[in-house]
């Protein structure tokens, strides 16, 4: 048996960020290194859709059953795989589980939104995260609300802007707080790990675990997201690329050309999917020329809908619409200086700072003229 | 008279849990379904435009996704074709093809993942003593047999998708992707894949002699085995006789041919033994929501196609469930691959007649076998739907606006049953929503006359002989195969917190099952 102390020695050791991006058999390794003994974990649920339980049981390298099986990590609590029901279940809990695992968002203005054995999810979690060494918020709404969060444009019934005040375990949306504060730290001294996502895909939920296991600090972004998996911008990676530094726009969903002006949020989303594909490497939505919704953001619906309209006017765009930034990519082409400063103009990478890329779109602006 | 709780219910989707009184011998006399998540689908749906409605409500759920996301595509079509200053000439028939298509397949991820994962542990060695140990929860060859193949479903799916789960190039009008040859040929190969896991129909009465002689021969189909396995494992445990419903059922119809609007799964009811076609305006006028023992506002209730999204209200007195109770013409319906089965009028090698008592009795294992069949009879179709897609033919309407004013109604069948959508746009934007899901009619709570939903119902006069152990409750819960994300509205008040009675503790191992 891994010991508490034994684990958190691993975990306190010096990062290595590449490491989460490494595939098979490093992974497998990672797992190996620290399955002397069984690992706890509990997989908790507040208001899910189960959509991230099953995406992770997407995974092929390792499948989520090798990941359970051959590493011997011990699932005490999973509400959709467990053999057992009713109270059985709540016993099987482990209380202080050396990994936590949260799908869905947490209820606190109707705290009895998400019950489990008649306790809320609100306490459950308040209970366990302490106890914890790692925590892990799988998924868009138990990182930061997710669509439970959404608005409620109408204001019916009195019920506030957030139905039910649903929050992430350390975000709301954009802001820092959610159910467990700004400041919380599990007892690895690190804070929630944030799979953003709608769901996440699968590789980011086995291989931030392998990270943490083998000893390494996941490098995480200002979202608490690891940066290895949140720092690519969908934009740069996307298949219709060349269509957008030619200013060439879809007019209808599925058309011919770059989808912005169907609604695209990949200039605005940051995740490695268009590499990494989902399902084993078969696709990715791009690839079948559905327009990024953003799922992979904090303030993800909100932020984002209308999803099949542009984004105009949006401060992370500074002041040029996206019609405009692709022609200042043709002209930039046109004048030899290419792609480069295309990506310059749109503020690649540095979305989170509008007067960044504000400034930026206006010095390539100049730079072209 | 001792009350059992049992909650969570677990594998299942989602946050359920049921309370049985039970008399001394230990026949359970009452039960009451409770559903313990509330998000707010409908109300969070308003004030968007049609077209951000199948996104949302298709990520209501991440298991069945599909369905949503069609069938609220389906409901915004339909409020366009509706609709007087908007000219929508309807989804463009390829559309529709690989829309039901690709809900095909989805149904047999969802059987397989339903029969292996979920419901097949409550009868293998791990759960159930049985000594079946293929289907032992993550252990069992024939799991991990069935985690490999779901896993080439969804690749099919996210072929077509882009990913799964929660693809998202499915839209109002019809879908942002254009298929070509060799992407359908990619996904007929990972179909066929999985199909010659699962094993030929023909292959059935082979496979049921080789279970009952202990023999497994792969080349007859793997998959087969497994789920004739738990079949025959559910006779011998007497489901034939736990879980009876109201031998009352509902289907929506699915599988349409676009041209000759004929569907595959027949759309009506079936009633006093005997099945009723019925047209889609039919099926909307039958239809009812009560909601005098749900947490909603008595006026929350009545016709979806005019009743005002659910307002909560979790004071009020006798309510124990945020599930509405759906109705047709006042009575409660059994939905699912039993339904549909049987209103079809499919009994495929005559499995119910003989094992079921019936080919139309509503019990725990006509359920499963259904749900077998309707695998192995779908499964038998997609390649022909496949091939009717014409990858030079559109995918997407040309006339597709969200610009308009009008109501709608989407129907279709999710692998877990009947599933509507209700939406009425004004000036391009989302007025009112209402979805019905299969879960609330197998799972809701009694109606204002004291009707009890089909599982209420199907629980009443089990015997519960190992108090510990409710074994035989769960089975019926699963064989329904619930899916609990999207069938609730809104959760518990105060009162949900209470601390539970009795203990429960179905056995691991231990062979005290109570059948």
């Amino acid at each position: 048996m891994t010991t508490r102390r034994n684990f958190l020695r691993l975990v306190g050791s010096t990062a290595a960020g590449g490491v989460i991006s490494q595939y098979g058999t490093e992974i497998a390794r990672a797992f190996e290194q620290v399955a002397e003994g069984d690992m706890e974990v509990v997989w908790f649920q507040g208001q899910s859709c189960t959509g991230c339980t099953i995406s992770t049981l997407q995974a092929q390298y390792p499948t989520l059953e090798e990941a359970l099986n051959e590493f011997r990590l011990e699932v005490t609590f999973h509400p959709t795989i467990m053999p057992e029901a009713g109270e059985a279940a709540i016993e099987s809990m482990s209380m202080s589980p050396d990994i936590l695992i949260v799908e869905g968002s947490i209820p606190t203005d109707i705290p009895e939104a998400a019950t489990i054995g008649g306790r809320t999810a609100e306490d459950w979690v308040t209970d366990l995260a302490p106890q914890s060494d790692i925590i892990v918020s799988v998924g868009n709404c138990a990182a930061f609300g997710g669509w439970p969060a959404a608005e409620n444009k109408k204001r019916l019934y009195d019920l506030g802007e957030n139905v039910t005040g649903a929050k992430g375990l350390q975000f709301e949306k954009r802001k820092k707080g959610g159910v467990l504060g700004a400041d919380f730290t599990g007892g690895a001294g690190l804070p929630v790990v944030n799979l953003g996502g709608c769901p996440p895909n699968p590789d980011y939920v086995l291989l931030t675990l392998a990270t943490v296991l083998n000893g390494h600090v996941p490098e995480l972004d200002e979202y608490n997201r690891p940066l290895p998996f949140y720092e690519p911008l969908v934009h740069d990676n996307c298949m219709h690329r060349g269509y957008f530094d030619r200013g060439e726009f879809a007019d209808k969903p599925g058309g011919e050309g770059c989808l912005l002006k169907q609604g695209c949020k990949g200039p605005y989303t940051h995740c490695d999917d268009q590499t990494r594909l989902w399902n084993d490497g078969t696709s990715v939505c791009l690839n079948v020329s559905a327009p990024c919704i953003g799922c992979m953001e904090p303030g993800f619906w909100d932020r984002f809908s209308p999803f099949q309209q542009e984004m105009e006017g949006s401060p992370v765009l500074g002041n040029v619409s996206a019609t405009q930034a692709g022609a200042v990519g043709v002209a930039a082409a046109a004048a030899g200086i290419g792609a480069h400063l295309g990506r310059r103009a749109m503020g690649y990478g540095k979305f989170e700072s509008a007067e960044k890329a504000d400034a930026e779109t206006k010095a390539a602006e100049e730079d072209t003229e | 008279m001792p009350e059992i709780d049992i909650d969570p219910t677990t594998r299942i989707e989602g946050h359920h849990g049921i309370t049985l009184q039970v008399d001394a011998d230990g026949t359970v006399t009452e039960a009451k379904s409770k559903m313990e998540m509330f998000r707010g689908a409908e109300i969070v749906t308003l004030g968007r435009p049609p077209s951000d409605a199948p996104q949302i409500t298709g990520m209501v759920c991440g298991v069945c996704f599909l369905c949503h996301r069609f069938c609220s595509s389906k409901a915004a079509e339909d409020a366009a074709l509706n609709a007087e200053d908007v000219d929508f000439g309807g989804p463009p028939a390829n559309a529709v093809r690989l829309r039901d298509t690709v809900e095909g397949i989805f149904y047999l991820w969802n059987h397989a993942v339903h029969l292996f994962a979920l419901v097949g542990p409550d009868y293998s060695d791990a759960v159930a003593g049985t000594g079946f140990d293929r289907l032992d929860p993550l252990e069992g060859d024939g799991y991990m047999a069935a985690m490999a193949n779901q896993r080439k479903v969804m690749k099919a799916l996210a072929e077509f998708g882009g990913r799964a789960p929660h693809p998202v190039a499915y839209v109002p009008g019809g879908l942002a992707t254009r298929p070509d040859v060799s992407t359908i040929q990619a996904v007929k190969s990972r179909v066929q894949e999985v199909s010659n896991w699962l094993g030929a129909t023909e292959n059935v009465p082979q496979v049921i002699e080789n279970v009952q002689n202990g023999e497994f021969d792969p080349a007859l189909g793997e998959g087969l085995h497994d789920i004739v396995s738990i079949i025959l494992a559910a006779a011998e445990a007497g489901a034939a006789d736990i879980g009876q419903g109201p031998d009352r059922f509902y289907s929506n119809g699915m599988f349409e041919d676009p041209e000759s609007g004929e569907l595959f799964l027949k759309r009506g009811v079936y009633r006093n033994g005997s099945a009723e076609e019925l047209t889609k305006q039919e099926i909307i006028d039958g239809i009812t929501e009560d909601t005098e023992y749900s947490w909603y506002t008595d006026d929350s209730g009545g016709a979806p196609t005019d009743a005002k999204p659910p307002e909560p209200a979790p004071e009020k007195d006798q309510a124990y469930s945020w599930g509405k109770a759906p109705r047709f013409e006042g009575q409660s319906m059994e939905v699912g691959p039993l339904a549909r089965m049987t209103i079809t009028g499919l009994d495929p090698f005559d499995l119910r007649a003989t094992l079921g008592g019936g080919a139309a009795e509503s019990n725990t294992l006509n359920r499963l076998i259904a749900r077998a069949q309707e695998t192995l009879v779908v499964r038998d179709q997609i390649m022909d739907w496949l091939d009717a897609i014409d990858p030079s033919e559109p995918f997407m309407a040309d006339d597709w606006s969200d610009d308009f004013t009008g109501k709608g109604v989407g129907l279709m069948e999710a692998s877990r049953g009947a599933l509507s959508h209700y939406m009425d746009i004004e000036n391009g934007e989302i007025e009112r929503y209402q979805i019905i899901t299969p879960t609330i009619w197998n799972l809701g709570p009694r109606d204002g006359s004291g009707q009890p939903s089909p599982l209420e119902e199907g629980v009443v006069g089990d015997v519960v002989s190992n108090v510990e152990s409710p074994l035989t409750v769960l089975r019926t819960i699963r064989s329904m195969d619930p899916c609990l994300a999207c069938s609730v509205h809104v959760q518990s008040p105060e009162n949900a917190s209470k601390t539970e009675v009795e203990p429960v503790t179905p056995s691991i191992g231990g062979g005290s099952c109570d059948i």
